[in-house]
């Protein structure tokens, strides 16, 4: 029983889906029963997925699993494979993470809400499939497991539709817009079936490398890579997720940014970098490096017109995966690190901010930014996760948003020097930009809905309970801590997977037996991590720590020179907040009223912007057929 | 043992570092003093005598001798800790400037970007304590600038990477110890004519960072009197002064260091010092104080109007450059 | 004639798209993206189909006897009928949030049912 835990990957998988309808079985009455089904499936999942680190991450092990023990015979693979490499692995903590801290929030964030039983056997599906995705080794499993994916993306979009009416409507849209999406992705399936008889990923991989890329096998490489393009949301297939995201419940959203657009990426990763090793083409790195940076753009730009919270938070989430494709997109080791790098944050800070979200929601009733504000004297906890979450995500220092973002920066600089392409100047300037903007756009929501005054309406506004703390501080802590030990994440966790990404050699040989992927003209390329600075947040924290000691002790010992320091009392008037001649009332500045210099002057890009996303579902689904279309057609152009 | 001490040594030195020369007190002596002057060439600009150079330091203690008072709405833990994190992060950045030869421990492969991120610290420490008071005005006061931040950074953002394109060549250089040394064996940067129009952009860039006139949309006294620092009274209003008078001093330090290069006298670490302070004054009467004496204050919208086309074109205009190579 | 088959399926995909894109009923929407999805199947059956082959079944005599003789590929049928009960699925979800939306809007026309914009 030397290797165990070559099962733990299926048992994962199977043991979500098995628990789903344990729950429908069992759950549909008692609430501590469906909970407790639910609560152990994921905790048992996760254990199982983080165990997976020590013979994946630390040994350099690639599992395999043959369903059924049905072998590849005759150099031919007939079964379906599980396969969990350092990229996939990567992916599964993510996913595993995200579903963790998902479940233990929605104890008490879905408990005023009826149907529990089928909200628990949804989102076990949807963490199965996701887990399942990252994890198979066969390309029909993964058309499977994405559409089992949408499927319960739907059904939660449309969780709440007793109170949101609009929740029904995101369902739809997402649901139509997401079924072209899958529907391509069969049809590159279908061709890449005709091309290669096998639909085992790494034997595709070694036949494709050994035949050369023919036309079919490049219209199947556009249609799949539009398809996946879909499902992780990049501009302009990010209409969908905008209305998903913003009507779901707050822990669906979080499993929608933490993993579901993830899988999105890791498809990409898969398909471009070890499926049919296109990465090498400069102008498919071209594609994908444009289409993340205007990603990128677009969803921060839109986030800044937003008035409803989790709406914003929606957009901010298109425009990280911006980043994430962007970096990845360019084709450098660097870039690799830091998308990869990029995506475990965005699961951090993401995640951690939807659940804020969520518990503004449970505590207030609205997401309103227009008709929240001053939250932070009611709710102090999710106020800090709040803030620790804004500046991760808008990378200021010492956080882990910054220590990606740098790195991505680096990369795209690096990467327009290396090709002389302008272009990637221009993307290196939207990266910095996009970051600042993101910051104005976290500000607002900071002004709007934890500072300023409290309409009247929220004056008995109470803390959340332990229940919903606890997964915020755990993220959190999470996002402090790869801030600063971000050498460290790099090293034990982002770069097995860069070094599966760059290496499907071993891939392909634990799946097909060795010597197979040499015979099909993969060869090894080893790749080491070479540190890109010296900037040591560790030693910078600690300086700020100095600093701020000496300031206050500074402070704290002059103080009899000092003026006293008078403590806010109810009856002073001189604590009062100034006014001017206005009514307290009436003079709140409102969450969208921020930003009018700047809406000003642009506001013709956001006229545009704003008749683009009308809402209409023809519209989005035109949206998405001009993207596939074009998407297909340049790798067909250009790839061969 | 003297392994020990050798480690104790060297956290005194670093820490001596940081707290005097070149880090706060140097910072915070030399930002004052550069106020002082400001207000003091302006006031001849304009026919007064105006206040002794010293009047700052005045200015502050008598601030910090004064009531802090708390805001009912505020609360207290941020409204007093705002000010300090950004007067610690503007004294850390002190660090970076290559003026004393201890650098090493400082200057990374990428500083370029950290100074980017750092210098949005203060203006984000501003924006927290000042939307922690739940003024009105206050709010008005952290919209503009924001809006300000936005303006100016993608001007900022093509000035480094020009800069860091230019120095670097085939290796891109991103450390200020690395732009010094290399304006040592090449002249300066300033003198370079393709990075003439990014120095003037940059030059533009200092005066709505530091917020004076006619940039200072965000704290307009006679119109939203102060914005941010509407509430804000004793002791975290002074070191809220102290902060925008140590951004002037870091914000031309910034110049002379990337497009005047090295200021590395060695052992005569503390004329570098001086050097750098008489630099720092001269960039501050030319684009600080003229500009005041001469102009009103813009409108939000106008001034981000100018910093996306005018100033960010300017930038442009030296990124395009560098890169086809002049 | 396989040609045909495939002019066939790439035709149903296209007409598929354009009513997903064209028609504001959302009923002819779902109608669309089944249209969409048989176009698929078809497709997928027509790449494992070869003329004159003959089921992929055999008996132990046949191929003792060497009696193998050019069959159709089994595989792309197994993936159809996978690929239809998903369809079926999704339709039928599909039209489920049809019937709710229809409930809640007053209304099954794509032009009005835009709440979530800009």
């Amino acid at each position: 029983m030397s290797n165990f835990y070559v099962h733990f990957p299926v048992i994962s998988v199977m043991g979500l889906f098995l628990a789903a309808f344990l729950v429908e079985i069992f759950g549909n009455k008692n609430k501590h029963v469906r909970y407790a089904i639910s609560l152990i499936a994921c905790l048992g999942a996760a254990a199982m997925t983080f165990y997976l680190i020590v013979p994946v991450f630390f040994r350099g092990e690639v599992i395999s699993y043959w369903m059924g023990g049905w072998k590849p015979e005759g150099g031919y693979a007939f079964g379906i494979g599980y396969e969990i490499d350092g990229l996939g692995l990567f992916f599964g903590l993510l996913t595993a993470l995200t579903f963790l801290m998902s479940v233990l929030f929605s104890r008490r964030y879905m408990e005023r809400d009826g149907h529990l039983g089928h909200y628990y056997t949804l989102f076990l599906m949807l963490a199965g499939s996701v887990l399942g995705l990252v994890f198979t080794g066969d390309v029909f499993n993964l058309f499977i497991m994405i559409e089992i994916m949408t499927f319960a993306s739907v059904a939660l979009t449309a969780f709440r539709h007793g109170k949101h009416p609009e929740a029904l409507e995101g369902a739809f849209k997402y649901l139509v817009l997401g079924s072209i999406g899958s529907s391509l992705f069969l049809l590159g399936v279908a061709l890449l079936y005709l091309t290669t008889h096998t639909l085992n990923m790494a034997q595709i991989a070694a036949l494709i490398s050994s035949k050369g890329m023919q036309p079919t096998t490049l219209l199947a490489f556009g249609t799949m890579l539009a398809g996946l393009a879909v499902k992780s949301f990049v501009v302009p297939f990010h209409t969908p997720a905008a209305d998903a995201y913003a009507t779901a419940p707050a822990s669906v959203s979080t499993l929608f940014s933490g993993m579901v657009n993830k899988a999105g990426i890791y498809g990409i990763i898969r398909l471009t970098y070890i499926l049919f090793r296109t990465m090498d083409k400069e102008s498919l790195m071209l594609l994908l490096s444009i289409l993340g940076a205007l990603t990128m753009f677009v969803g921060v730009t839109m986030a800044l017109a937003q008035h409803d919270f989790k709406r914003l938070l929606a957009f901010h989430s298109i425009s990280q995966i911006g980043y994430v494709l962007m970096a990845v997109g360019l084709g450098t080791n660097l870039g690799l690190y830091g998308g990869l790098f990029h995506a475990m944050n965005h699961t951090l800070f993401k995640g951690l901010l939807f659940l804020t979200a969520g518990a503004v929601y449970y505590a207030t009733g609205t997401t309103n930014l227009d008709k929240l504000g001053g939250l932070a004297k009611r709710m102090p906890r999710t106020t800090a996760c709040f803030l620790v979450g804004a500046f991760a995500i808008s990378g200021i220092p010492p956080f882990n948003g910054f220590a990606s973002k740098w790195i991505i920066y680096q990369a795209a600089y690096e990467k327009a020097n290396l090709s002389g392409n302008f272009i990637y100047v221009i993307i290196t300037v939207t990266a910095l930009l996009v970051s600042v903007m993101t910051l104005a756009s976290f500000i607002k929501v900071t002004g709007a809905v934890f500072f300023g005054q409290a309409p009247a309406t929220l004056e008995k506004t109470k803390e959340v309970p332990f229940g919903m703390q606890l997964p915020m501080f755990i993220m959190s802590a999470l996002c402090i801590a790869c801030g600063l030990f971000y050498n460290q994440t790099i090293v034990y966790v982002v770069n097995p997977a860069v070094n599966a990404v760059t290496n499907p050699a071993k891939y392909v040989d634990t799946m097909m037996g060795e010597g197979y992927a040499f015979a099909n003209g993969i060869g090894p390329q080893p790749t080491t991590f070479t540190s890109v600075s010296i900037w040591d947040p560790v030693f910078w924290l600690l300086l700020f720590v100095i600093v701020t000691c000496a300031v206050t002790l500074v402070a704290v010992s002059g103080a009899r020179e000092r003026g006293p320091v008078s403590l806010p009392e109810k009856t002073d008037s001189k604590h009062a907040t100034f006014f001017g001649c206005e009514e307290s009332l009436h003079s709140h500045v409102g969450g969208s009223d921020l930003f009018w210099g700047f809406k000003k002057d642009l506001k013709g890009y956001f006229k545009v912007m704003g008749n683009l996303h009308s809402g209409k579902t023809n519209d989005y689904a035109l949206w998405v057929v001009i993207g596939v279309t074009l998407i297909t057609l340049f790798t067909f152009v250009f790839l061969s | 043992m003297p392994d020990i001490l050798a480690r104790l040594l060297d956290v005194l030195v670093v820490a001596l570092h940081v707290l005097i020369f070149p880090g706060l007190l140097f910072a915070a002596v030399g930002g004052l003093l550069l106020a002082g002057i400001d207000r003091k060439v302006l006031a001849h600009m304009q026919r007064r005598i105006g206040p002794p150079i010293v009047q700052p330091f005045y200015d502050f203690f008598k601030l910090m001798g004064k009531e802090t008072i708390i805001p009912a709405a505020a609360r207290p833990g941020i409204y007093k800790a705002a000010p300090i994190i950004g007067l610690v992060s503007l004294s850390l950045m002190m660090l970076f400037f290559p003026i004393f030869g201890h650098s090493a421990a400082f200057g990374g492969t990428a500083d370029l970007i950290v100074i980017l991120y750092l210098l949005t610290i203060p203006a984000v420490a501003l924006i927290i304590g000042g939307s922690a008071s739940g003024s009105p005005f206050a709010g008005v006061g952290i919209s503009r600038e924001m809006v300000v931040m936005l303006g100016y950074e993608l001007p900022l953002v093509m000035v480094l990477l020009a800069v860091a394109k230019k120095v670097g060549g085939s290796a891109l250089v991103f450390s200020l110890q690395g732009i010094s040394d290399w304006q040592l064996t090449n002249g300066c940067l300033l003198f370079q004519w393709s990075m003439i129009p990014a120095a003037l952009a940059f030059l533009l860039i200092i005066p709505a960072e530091v917020g004076t006139q006619p940039f200072d949309v965000a704290e307009a006294e006679t119109e939203i009197c102060e914005g941010p620092l509407i509430e804000y009274s004793g002791a975290p209003l002074a070191i809220f002064k102290l902060n925008t008078a140590i951004k002037m001093f870091v914000m031309t330090a910034l110049f002379s260091v990337l497009f005047l290069g090295d200021i590395n006298l060695g052992q005569y670490w503390l004329l570098g010092g001086l050097v750098l302070f008489v630099i720092s004054a001269v960039l501050t009467i030319l684009c600080m104080t003229f500009i005041h004496a001469f102009t009103a204050r813009l409108k939000i919208e106008h001034l981000f109007k100018f910093y996306w086309t005018v100033v960010a074109g300017l930038a442009l205009v030296s990124l395009v450059l560098v890169w086809f190579g002049l | 004639m396989i040609l045909i088959n495939y002019i066939v399926a790439i035709c149903l995909i296209a007409l598929g798209l354009y009513v997903m894109c064209a028609k504001r009923e959302l009923i002819k929407i779902v109608i669309g993206m089944g249209i969409m999805d048989y176009g698929i199947n078809m497709l997928i059956v027509s790449i494992g189909f070869h003329e004159n082959g003959t089921a992929p079944i055999y008996t132990l005599s046949d191929i003792i006897n060497g009696n193998l003789s050019f069959f159709v590929d089994p595989i792309p049928q197994a993936l159809t009928l996978t690929s239809i009960v998903i369809g079926a699925c999704v339709d039928a979800m599909a039209l489920s949030l049809v019937i709710m939306l229809k409930r809640r809007y007053k209304t099954t026309d794509a032009d009005e049912i835009r709440r979530l914009n800009g």
